[in-house]
């Protein structure tokens, strides 16, 4: 959900986001309970390779998508090398990663607003339980908002306490961390009262 | 133009008087709001949008309390903040500013013009798609005031608008502002420059109106107080 949408006009590009967001998870349970052999796991890499390739993203993007989650790959590696089969590990971690590719392809492919508008529709049915679809999308399109601002923060944090020559001190950093957060959730809420959210 | 009409406003905090007893009558078309910091300019703007409660007193905005007819208002008073960045509620530009048109019963083709021509009018077009706090922060303010703007509000207030930016996104908003929009402006701010081309200056002491009228004499006679202290 955070690497966000990249316009285009490929077949995925213009796939209802709904649907498309079934097939993904159609397609994360197929990987997931399919038997770990060598073919299986290199046909999968391929095929979700295959789909980059179909929404016009090109080879240098699933590098860049799958070289950010080169410590998760490491840290799967390092929990699983001692206790595992080689052929047991290799497949967890190609599941693990073509899942979270599959998903970033969704999030490529697809705008924020269409994804939102699909959870608020799929969530309609809960409205007589006392859930609310409108305030559940808001709240997940906010989220996504502020991912890169609460990373700002932990930068100026960062930056501040290396100016002044702090050490690494955690508490010093989630203090203050969670202080600006604080904040900056009470100017929000003044923006979407400003803005005529009640 | 819309008249802003406050009568005997206090506004009360823990600990502190921000309005005390404020009586006015604004039917200008830019009225610039000063004076030194905690001096109550903010508060008053706040006031106008239904962000601040009054503890007593009445406002009325066109005719509209904003307390009691909250959803009325905001859709004719639109409310700028200084920080740009608590401004943003959506990831990209153009959801952000088609933001400000949710419950209005646009169609989605209705919505799309609208945020083309409103992005197009504040120079944002090229970046549609692009993630909202990827902007600089004078683009930030642009979308700002282009997420106002495109619910065609009468009156625009904006609290510091330029205090985040430099020299140059500063006199691009402030151009912005002052020449190209058309709406009403309240602009409380402490750029005494942008004040001198408003139509009235209100300063603000202590939470009370001690000075207001045409923007030279009151703002000489503020810096002339301010050289004192």
């Amino acid at each position: 959900m955070i690497s966000l949408y990249r316009p285009g006009d490929s077949l995925l590009h213009r796939l209802p986001a709904g649907p498309k967001l079934l097939v993904v998870m159609a397609l994360a349970l197929g990987v997931s309970l399919a038997p770990a052999n060598p073919w299986t796991l290199t046909g999968t890499a391929l095929a979700v390779a295959g789909c980059y390739l179909v929404a016009g993203l090109g080879a240098l993007e699933i590098a860049r998508q799958a070289y950010k989650l080169r410590w998760l790959v490491l840290v799967m590696v390092l929990s699983q090398v001692f206790f595992l089969p080689a052929l047991t590990m290799a497949a967890n971690v190609v599941r693990v990663v073509v899942v979270i590719l599959l998903a970033n392809l969704v999030t490529l492919t697809t705008r924020t607003e269409q994804l939102v508008d699909a959870i608020e529709r799929a969530l309609t049915p809960l409205r007589r339980l006392g859930v609310n679809p409108s305030r559940v999308a808001l709240m997940l399109s906010m989220t996504i908002t502020t991912i890169p601002v609460i990373a700002g923060f932990a930068t100026q944090i960062r930056e501040a306490q290396r100016a002044r020559g702090v050490p690494v001190a955690p508490l010093a950093f989630v203090v203050p961390l969670l202080i600006m957060a604080l904040k900056h959730s009470d100017d929000l809420a003044d923006a979407l009262n400003a803005r005529g959210v009640d | 133009m819309t008249e802003i009409e406050l009568s005997a406003v206090t506004v009360e905090f823990p600990g502190r008087v921000a309005l005390r007893e404020v009586s006015l009558h604004l039917d200008q078309r830019r009225i610039a709001v000063i004076g030194s910091n905690g001096s109550g300019k903010s508060t008053f703007a706040r006031t106008l949008n239904g962000l601040v409660t009054p503890t007593t007193g009445e406002v009325r905005v066109h005719g509209i309390d904003p307390v009691r007819q909250s959803r009325q208002l905001r859709r004719r008073v639109g409310f700028v903040f200084s920080n740009p960045d608590t401004q943003i509620i959506m990831p990209t530009v153009a959801e952000d500013a088609a933001f400000s048109l949710r419950g209005r019963g646009l169609s989605r083709g209705e919505v799309r013009e609208r945020v083309a021509a409103a992005l197009e009018r504040v120079g944002l077009t090229e970046y549609a798609d692009s993630p909202a706090h990827s902007l600089s922060g004078g683009q930030k303010q642009l979308l700002a005031l282009c997420a106002v703007l495109i619910g065609e509000p009468g009156l625009v207030v904006a609290d510091e608008p330029t205090a985040y930016l430099d020299a140059a996104n500063s006199r691009r908003i402030a151009r912005f502002l002052l020449d190209e929009m058309p709406q009403q402006l309240v602009l409380a701010t402490h750029d005494l420059r942008l004040a001198a081309r408003c139509d009235i200056v209100v300063r603000f002491e202590d939470g009370q109106v001690v000075d207001q009228g045409d923007p030279d004499p009151v703002i000489a006679r503020y810096e002339h107080d301010q050289d004192q202290t």
